[in-house]
């Protein structure tokens, strides 16, 4: 036994040799990096030791409790879509018998297409008085807002081009999860008696949990970091109103090349996500690592 | 030349296995050998090369090559957005390379590479600053010394269309008034485009409305003043020519210079705030629908001020840890002559920092702005803060701006958060001034 442990750590050492050369290393550095005043602009102050000073400077910066609510709303907001929309178009590609293959593929095209394009699309459909949204909202007798320049008509194009993006990719892992399941169970339903909303609530849902969880984890995760869509739509404005926390932290990292206070802000949001998935994958996520059917 | 010659055997050994392998040690081969044979002191230009840019330092590069044959001079073209170009720069100075020996700077740059000690102070070389513009000069001074010379100007400019009225504005009422009459009487959709998205360009925009009501970002002794009562009334101006007197169009809150243009361009406004790029473009009839219909002058005065234009344009400085520094003065001091400067205007349309040459006829005919006119303008230009700390100090005055703009936020209570933040950050600095 003894030798057998011994013989087990030798084998997985390289593998933790490398995993802490690109993960614990550098996430160790980042948080030594944080607790130092480290202003590439400001080489005159030198890089001195400031203890939390950082850390303080963020948590009572206004600024940084806007960008912290804003990513929990848009990750409220999109992720909230996105399961929706993507459970309807999962159940609708699924009942179609002929061409599956093909739908499929179409469906999953807007995720198939870089973030940064289809935020330029949804800008360019927003942004000009004459474009499509607006032209055709004077034709219903509505007047538009100047949607980048309002601080919360600013927030419908950007959800609207993340959820476009998104809910083919959610519909997808949907699908499969609902392809998984057997049809003889369905059978059995309607012999019982059992109505499309029965089946659905009572069958399809819960034999669904696995693939929801596996969506809601991967996107909450992913719309937490959202950076990309708001970068090249709003750039964070108008002022600060959109700016999600990635954003405030790559304008203070790598903008304003305080590499002190960034590292602080990437600590933080390092811990909110890590603490999030742990959550997650200890509450939700065993059912879906085991494949258990609650 | 041994550790090449065992490396490409490496090489061709790898190569049997795995091509791949054999490409990568190739490529390590032979850069290794190019390595070897450079000249140390080559002289290394930094600055864009973009188009005709790149045509005219080029061959300037290489004429003064053929004056000094003892220095052999390179161009590293650099990106084009200020933004990249800044962060290339502080990652090579802050890794104290020796190249490029010298390097096109953003005026708005020099106090801060200064103040790191990056850049050589210019003094030494005794260079002759009464030439230059002196508020050209002074914007590359921190704390008395010199550390660059400029190079070209961009001034904000207010261009006006001579189809609907038959001269300027003098004052920003008059400004008002026109346009007003313009979208009435005329049928123009827009009285007046600015750059209003949140971005630098909306700093010099804001800058110039405030030297019209007689304010300052920081004042003489370096102080904030931003929270005075005319930096309020510009802000509140500018505000209210979009949300109250609806001469100037929403859409502009996300407007750059080339939304701006394209509106002007395209007959949508009456009046416009750019830069001298514009005029060349506007006068293209195959694309522009108002040329030959409009001019330019200084962007007008508002009570208690004088009519004020933001000074932008690239400056010409020496790396601090360069080996060859009279060398590289020597290519700035020749960069910087008449003829060079002329050949500048007439292929780039860029504006030259010698006054004396605003009367020489050949100005004249390199530029599509007749030089009096363009000079009466630069006359009235004023820089940006002079600090080291002038980015952030930037990004946080462009919050509040667009805040008060878009109505998050009123223009007093967004001035005072600004001058508080932007206080904060000099004494973090250490560079705010005696009290």
């Amino acid at each position: 036994m003894r030798s057998e442990e011994r013989l087990g750590w030798a084998l997985s050492l390289p593998g933790l040799a490398v995993i802490s050369a690109i993960a614990v290393f550098p996430i160790g550095w980042t948080a030594w990096e944080s607790l130092h005043v480290h202003d590439l602009r400001m080489p005159w102050l030198g890089r001195p030791f400031v203890g939390l000073a950082n850390y303080a400077e963020a948590l009572s910066s206004p600024r940084f409790w806007d960008a912290m609510a804003h990513t929990a709303v848009f990750t409220a907001v999109t992720v909230t879509v996105e399961l929706i929309g993507g459970l309807f178009l999962a159940l609708i590609v699924d009942r179609i018998s002929r061409g599956r293959d093909l739908v499929r593929t179409t469906v999953l095209l807007p995720w198939a297409i870089p973030t940064v394009v289809v935020a330029l699309v949804w800008r360019f459909l927003f942004e000009n008085p004459a474009g499509l949204v607006n032209a055709v909202l004077f034709r219903l007798g509505m007047s538009s807002p100047t949607w980048f320049a309002d601080a919360t008509a600013a927030w419908v194009p950007l959800m609207l081009a993340d959820a476009w993006k998104m809910t083919p990719f959610v519909a997808v892992l949907l699908l499969a999860g609902l392809q998984s399941i057997d049809r003889s169970l369905y059978e059995a339903a309607r012999i019982d008696g059992a109505g499309w909303g029965r089946q659905l609530t009572a069958l399809t849902l819960p034999l669904l949990r696995p693939a929801l969880l596996v969506a809601f984890i991967f996107r909450t995760l992913d719309a937490i970091r959202v950076f990309d869509v708001i970068y090249v739509m709003t750039g964070g404005g108008p002022g600060t109103a959109t700016e999600p926390i990635a954003l405030l932290t790559f304008s203070m990292l790598l903008q304003n090349l305080r590499f002190g206070f960034g590292a602080a802000l990437s600590m933080i949001v390092f811990a909110v996500t890590f603490v999030l998935a742990v959550v997650f994958i200890r509450v939700l996520g065993r059912d879906a690592l085991t494949g258990r059917v609650a | 030349m041994l550790r090449a010659a065992s490396r490409r055997l490496v090489a061709v050994d790898a190569a049997a296995h795995r091509p791949w392998v054999a490409i990568v040690f190739a490529i390590a081969a032979l850069s290794a050998g190019c390595g070897a044979g450079q000249d140390p002191h080559v002289l290394m230009f930094a600055g864009s090369a973009v188009g005709a840019e790149a045509d005219a330092i080029r061959g300037q590069l290489n004429r003064f090559h053929a004056m000094h044959p003892s220095i052999r001079v390179e161009l590293r073209a650099t990106p084009d957005a200020a933004d990249q170009r800044h962060q290339l720069y502080v990652q090579w100075l802050n890794a104290h390379a020796p190249d490029p020996d010298v390097l096109q700077l953003d005026v708005v740059w020099t106090p801060e590479f200064a103040a790191a000690g990056w850049i050589l102070d210019l003094d030494q070389f005794h260079a002759p600053t009464s030439d230059f513009f002196p508020a050209a000069v002074a914007a590359n001074r921190w704390n008395g010394v010199l550390y660059a010379l400029p190079w070209f100007i961009d001034v904000g400019m207010l261009y006006w269309r001579t189809d609907l009225m038959s001269h300027p504005p003098a004052t920003i009422d008059d400004l008002q008034r026109l346009a007003t009459v313009a979208i009435e009487q005329h049928g123009v959709p827009f009285g007046l485009v600015w750059q209003g998205a949140r971005y630098e360009g909306l700093v010099t925009v804001f800058l110039e409305y405030l030297g019209a009501f007689g304010g300052a970002i920081l004042d003489t002794d370096g102080r904030v003043a931003l929270n005075s009562n005319a930096a309020v009334t510009a802000l509140t101006t500018m505000r209210d020519e979009i949300h109250v007197d609806r001469i100037v169009p929403p859409a502009v809150l996300t407007w750059q210079e080339e939304q701006v243009r394209f509106a002007f361009q395209n007959g949508q406004a009456a009046f416009m705030r750019n830069w001298p790029y514009a005029f060349t473009l506007l006068q293209d009839a195959s694309q522009s629908r108002v040329a030959g219909r409009f001019r330019v002058a200084s962007m007008p005065a508002g009570a208690g001020g004088a009519p004020t234009s933001a000074l932008g344009g690239s400056v010409l400085a020496i790396n601090a840890y360069t080996g060859d520094r009279d060398a590289a003065y020597r290519l700035i001091d020749y960069l910087l002559q008449p003829e060079q400067l002329l050949e500048r205007a007439r292929v780039v349309g860029q504006y030259p920092p010698r006054p004396t040459l605003y009367d020489t006829p050949a100005l004249a005919e390199a530029l599509p702005i007749a030089p009096h006119d363009a000079r009466d303008i630069i006359d009235r230009a004023v820089a940006r803060p002079v600090t080291p700390v002038y980015t952030e100090l930037s990004e946080i005055l462009q919050i509040a701006l667009h805040r008060a703009l878009t109505n998050q936020q009123e223009p007093r209570a967004a001035l005072e958060e600004a001058a508080a933040s932007i206080q904060a950050l000099l004494d973090k600095a250490g560079l705010s001034a005696e009290r």
